[in-house]
């Protein structure tokens, strides 16, 4: 059957970006069309039930970075958008434990038992990194300007970003630029003593990134984190009850609510350009669709060197495409349990079982784990972000039972001799190791496990290398950098096809900016 | 009391550079060195009996013209080695890697390992020319005290215009793009044979307490090629040993009037009321002045010699928290005959020799730093002294002298004292790897620790750089955003060493630049 209907726009991939900026171009009048290769919408943000019973939110697994704009004008919570705060971070310790709470004075107390200089620091922390956040803002929700070729709007763009820096003064543009540049162990050190303090903050600045923390621009990654605080005193993360595959269904259903239509199971082979302009796409199974615009959710790696020939689109764009740092880091694993898992330092249930749980004790033990990435292995004795989301929003497993969802570093793409299936099992071993040390009950307690490497994360949601953030956050693939120069607006070298991905600025997380943005841009431009 | 018009502290290459300057503006200057000779890292020094090397730097990647042509510095005796024979990096199995200013040879050598990076060769150093050519002017100017720009700092930037217009504002972006890089990013972007991106990423590191895959090596890298017009890891040698640019920047200095006083060392920098008005020296004597020049690094000079509490809290902060942590070693060997590399000539170890296989090898190095332990196998850098200098050693006899990575200043678990055998023993090791039977031509080994560095030459944590080189303390964050300019918070008090932009090396930039600022300043007075 050769079908052949003619949209306004066609979204390729129904990630939480795809959906947004879809949701968006709808709500602009536009006849809109998303398609997905898998059966399921959300891209890396998905809800799976992966054994009977047990729900998981697959990879993505706290939302922190939403834009509010985009919760409202989408009309998020109408759809299903539910929002459940992360009450605590907690990170167990040999003897010992330190807790993070959601509450200031709670969080000063912990900390003063640990170091009365750095419960100080941690209040006087905030307040910068939350002066910090605010001065980056504008940055964020500015479309990149392109610098080889400043027109008016250009230059007044950079202008305007001049003279907000100067008003920033001295002090803050000196924490911005170590923000910039440092390593947050390095930053953070300027801070505080406690190690398990700078250990467990640091390591935000490494997720999603091939970076240990003691590599220099780590810390701009933890802004990256930080800029979901609501008032920089603690990371403002939530679950969304459940799982994360809910925010994708919600921003699904809003986008059909403003007309879009969306089409699972339905993995598009090509971007067809004609003379220089995207016409539309053609299906794997042959099928083709016409648009005026064709936007896609992918990574650049995806979308210029798999869905399109190098004819299509100029030589140096491609070699650009080729250069661009996308190296995957991180895997997960996913554990269905047959009750809590009971920490040595902590016993029993409690409030620190709601909210976060880092295996992060030293600065050593993250940076070792960085070494072995690095070198080839997937961390022996790796960092682990842990949520147990069944506690606050029992849904996600049978009465009794429990989900835990483990965010593993590092686990490389690029693993000496490739990822198997012993290799997957070996990994998903030393993750179990690494928690046992902390909650020996863990071994006897585990029903299913699910682990997942960044080959999967290749072969399942079709990112690049496994990178979640479809392309890492390094300085030089920022802002009119990101993803490559001159292109870094959402349009690309061919005419009405544009990226609305996390490959684009701001960057990844689960935050819709890079599908707003885009949206935004594309609508201005609508001819 | 003894009175000047400036008293420049320290007589390091960039002290003399400053004090020559200033002297050749018409002021009176007395410069004051602890030790009993000027030179500081620059040193050529007797090491055992009958032999000296380089204790420092042996090759100096490039220096500043303009220093060159305004102190008549050839005239005084600078004179680099006509003997060029560049970087070789044995390869295994008696092939070795050679980098020379000969680029056809380059590219022959480059292509025994790989025919595509032998003709990506040209292509890579007209980048580099292009892009050192934007940082040329930018080194040196006065840092712009960014984010508070005005007016006359844009006019500032008029230097920048001549490359703006060679190369255009996409060649900027690029210099943009990249100066964030890491050596194993950029090389990504180029080369695969893996003794070519080992010698290049060395380049990045040297002096570093970083591994090639840390954010801001590709800068480093650039930093080492800014004077070199596209020659990439250009091997220079100073005539008569590296103490010859010494000797020269002191007969200029002195041919300007500046009294040049050793074996004095500064106590401390008197400051009244928030200002500078002379030193105290350890013999007691004091000696009075308007403007006090610093060529030490800022911990010395602010938390030693001017007192923290003269210093305002937000700005003792940042002194503390400038990053040192010195990584660097030298081991000085005498040889009883020439030791015999698999594939190294005697020319070739005229210049200078890399054990860089692969860029891996420096990152594990590396990695051993992090944990305050000695890299076990490190990354060594050496050259045979005595082939281009006869007075270096006895005849028949050599000296050889390497810079070792990685070597952290602080280390866990032991100190200096007891880690100094252990260090030159590693270091041995690795050259009876590589030249079988060097261990029993060695009659002599002298092990120079980041501790020595300190005790020798006064430098903080053994950092050669008087600070880290990384993009955190770069151009208008070098030393502190406050102190960017030359000036410091304390009024009249300057400072003029590696500390400040454009960072180390034996360029001499640094000491001119501060030079430019303080005769403004003195001008306007």
């Amino acid at each position: 059957m050769s079908v052949n209907r003619k949209y306004d726009a066609i979204v390729v991939g129904g990630g939480h970006n795809g959906l947004t900026t879809a949701a968006y171009l709808a709500r602009g009048g536009k006849k809109v069309l998303v398609l997905e290769k898998r059966h399921v919408l959300g891209g890396a943000a998905v809800t799976e039930e992966i054994f009977p019973g047990f729900k998981f939110s697959v990879f993505s697994y706290v939302v922190s970075l939403l834009k509010p704009e985009i919760i409202r004008e989408l009309q998020l919570p109408k759809f299903g958008l539910e929002l459940v705060p992360l009450e605590s971070t907690f990170t167990p310790l040999e003897g010992d434990y330190l807790i993070r709470w959601a509450d200031h004075d709670l969080t000063r107390r912990e900390l003063y038992r640990h170091s009365p200089n750095d419960a100080e620091a941690y209040d006087r922390f905030g307040k910068t990194m939350s002066q910090i956040g605010l001065s980056v803002r504008p940055i964020l929700q500015t479309i990149a300007p392109d610098p080889t070729k400043l027109g008016w709007s250009g230059a007044s763009t950079l202008l305007d970003l001049g003279k907000h820096f100067r008003s920033l003064g001295q002090e803050k543009f000196e924490h911005l630029t170590k923000m910039m540049t440092m390593s947050c162990a390095d930053f953070l050190d300027e801070w505080f003593e406690f190690e398990p303090l700078t250990a467990t903050m640091s390591a935000s600045g490494i997720i999603g990134t091939f970076m240990g923390i003691r590599s220099p621009g780590s810390a701009y990654v933890m802004l990256h984190h930080y800029l979901g605080d609501i008032d920089g005193v603690f990371r403002a993360w939530g679950f969304q009850r459940g799982g994360t595959g809910a925010v994708s269904m919600a921003l699904a259903r809003s986008a059909e609510h403003f007309g879009a239509e969306i089409m699972t199971e339905t993995p598009v082979s090509q971007i067809v350009v004609k003379n220089g302009r995207a016409v539309g796409v053609a299906l794997e199974n042959g099928d083709e669709f016409e648009a005026n615009v064709v936007v896609s959710g992918l990574d650049p790696k995806q979308t210029f060197l798999n869905l399109m020939g190098s004819s299509d689109l100029p030589a140096d764009f491609v070699q650009s495409v080729e250069n661009f740092r996308i190296r995957g880091s991180s895997g997960k694993v996913n554990l269905a349990l047959d009750g809590l898992p009971d920490f040595t330092c902590l016993p029993g249930k409690g409030p620190h079982l709601n909210g976060a749980i880092s295996i992060s004790p030293d600065i050593d033990y993250i940076e070792k784990a960085y070494d072995d990435a690095k070198h080839g292995n997937f961390s022996r004795q790796p960092y682990i972000d842990i949520v147990l989301p069944s506690v606050l929003d029992p849904d996600m497993a049978p009465p009794g039972k429990h989900v835990m969802s483990c965010f593993v570093q590092y686990a490389p793409y690029n693993i000496k001799g490739g990822w198997d299936d012993q290799k997957r099992e070996a990994f998903g071993d030393a993750v179990v190791d690494a928690l046992t040390r902390f909650a020996p009950n863990l071994k006897d307690i585990i029903l299913h496990r699910q682990v997942i490497t960044p080959l999967d994360m290749e072969n399942t949601f079709g990112l690049t290398e496994g990178n979640i953030f479809h392309g890492e956050l390094a300085l030089q693939q920022l802002f009119f950098l990101r993803p490559v120069v001159k292109w870094a607006d959402y349009r690309t070298p061919v005419q009405n096809l544009y990226q609305c991905g996390s490959g684009t600025h701001p960057g990844g997380g689960i935050t819709g900016a890079p599908g707003e943005m885009a949206a935004k841009k594309i609508l201005k431009e609508w001819r | 009391m003894k009175r000047y018009d400036a008293i420049v502290v320290g007589g390091g290459v960039n002290g003399l550079t400053t004090a020559a300057c200033l002297g050749k503006s018409g002021r009176k200057v007395v410069l004051l060195e602890k030790n009993d000779t000027v030179g500081g890292l620059a040193s050529t020094e007797q090491f055992a009996d009958g032999y000296k090397s380089n204790t420092v730097i042996d090759s100096v990647p490039w220096i500043n013209e303009q220093v060159v042509s305004e102190l008549e510095l050839e005239n005084h005796g600078l004179r680099f080695t006509s003997s060029n024979s560049g970087v070789t990096t044995p390869a295994g199995s008696g092939k070795v890697l050679t980098l020379s200013s000969d680029s056809h040879e380059t590219v022959r050598s480059i292509a025994q390992f790989s025919q595509s990076d032998a003709d990506k060769w040209p292509a890579f150093c007209n980048k580099v020319a292009m892009l050192t050519d934007f940082l040329k002017p930018l080194y040196g100017m006065t840092p712009l005290p960014i984010p508070e720009l005005d007016l006359s700092s844009f006019l500032s930037m008029k230097p920048m215009l001549a490359p703006y217009r060679k190369h255009g504002r996409k060649a900027l972006v690029e210099l943009l793009r990249i100066l964030p890089m890491c050596m194993l990013e950029l090389l990504d972007e180029w080369f695969e044979s893996e003794p070519l991106r080992g010698t290049l990423a060395v380049a990045g590191i040297r002096h570093m307490n970083q591994g090639p895959m840390a954010v801001g090596t590709a800068f480093v890298f650039l930093h080492n090629h800014v004077g070199t017009g596209g020659s990439i890891r250009p091997v220079n040698f100073i005539d008569g040993g590296t103490e010859k640019l010494v000797s020269a920047l002191e007969s200029s200095a002195k041919s300007y009037g500046v009294e040049l006083l050793t074996g004095s060392e500064v106590k401390n920098i008197t400051v009244d009321n928030g200002t500078a008005v002379g030193v105290t020296l350890k013999n007691g004597e004091e000696v009075e002045s308007h403007c006090v020049v610093s060529s030490l690094d800022p911990k010395t000079t602010f938390q030693g010699l001017v007192g923290n509490d003269r210093l305002s809290p937000q700005f003792s902060r940042r002194i503390k928290n400038i990053k040192m942590r010195g990584a660097t070693a030298r081991v000085h060997y005498t040889l009883k005959e020439l030791p015999n590399f698999d594939g190294l000539h005697k020319e070739l170890l005229k210049g200078i020799v890399s054990i860089s296989p692969s860029l891996s090898y420096i990152e594990k190095a590396s990695d051993a730093s992090k944990y305050g332990r000695i890299s076990k196998e490190p990354w060594i850098e050496f050259t045979v002294s005595s082939l281009r200098e006869k007075s270096f050693a006895p005849a028949g006899k050599h000296v050889l002298s390497a810079t070792v990575q990685y070597a952290p200043y602080h280390l866990r678990g032991t100190d200096w004292q007891s880690a100094r055998d252990e260090l030159g023993s590693r270091v041995t090791d690795v050259m009876e790897k590589y030249a079988p039977g060097f261990r029993s031509l060695i009659e002599h080994q002298e092990v120079l620790t980041p501790e020595d560095m300190k005790s020798r030459y006064g430098l903080t944590e053994g950092n050669l750089n008087q600070g880290e080189m990384m993009l955190d303390q770069f151009f208008f964050m070098r030393p502190t955003i406050d102190s960017a300019q030359y000036l410091t918070p304390v009024g009249n008090l300057y400072l003029c060493g590696a500390a400040t932009h454009p960072g180390g090396g034996l360029h001499c930039t640094n000491g001119h630049n501060a030079a430019n600022e303080i005769i403004k300043h003195l001008q306007s007075v």
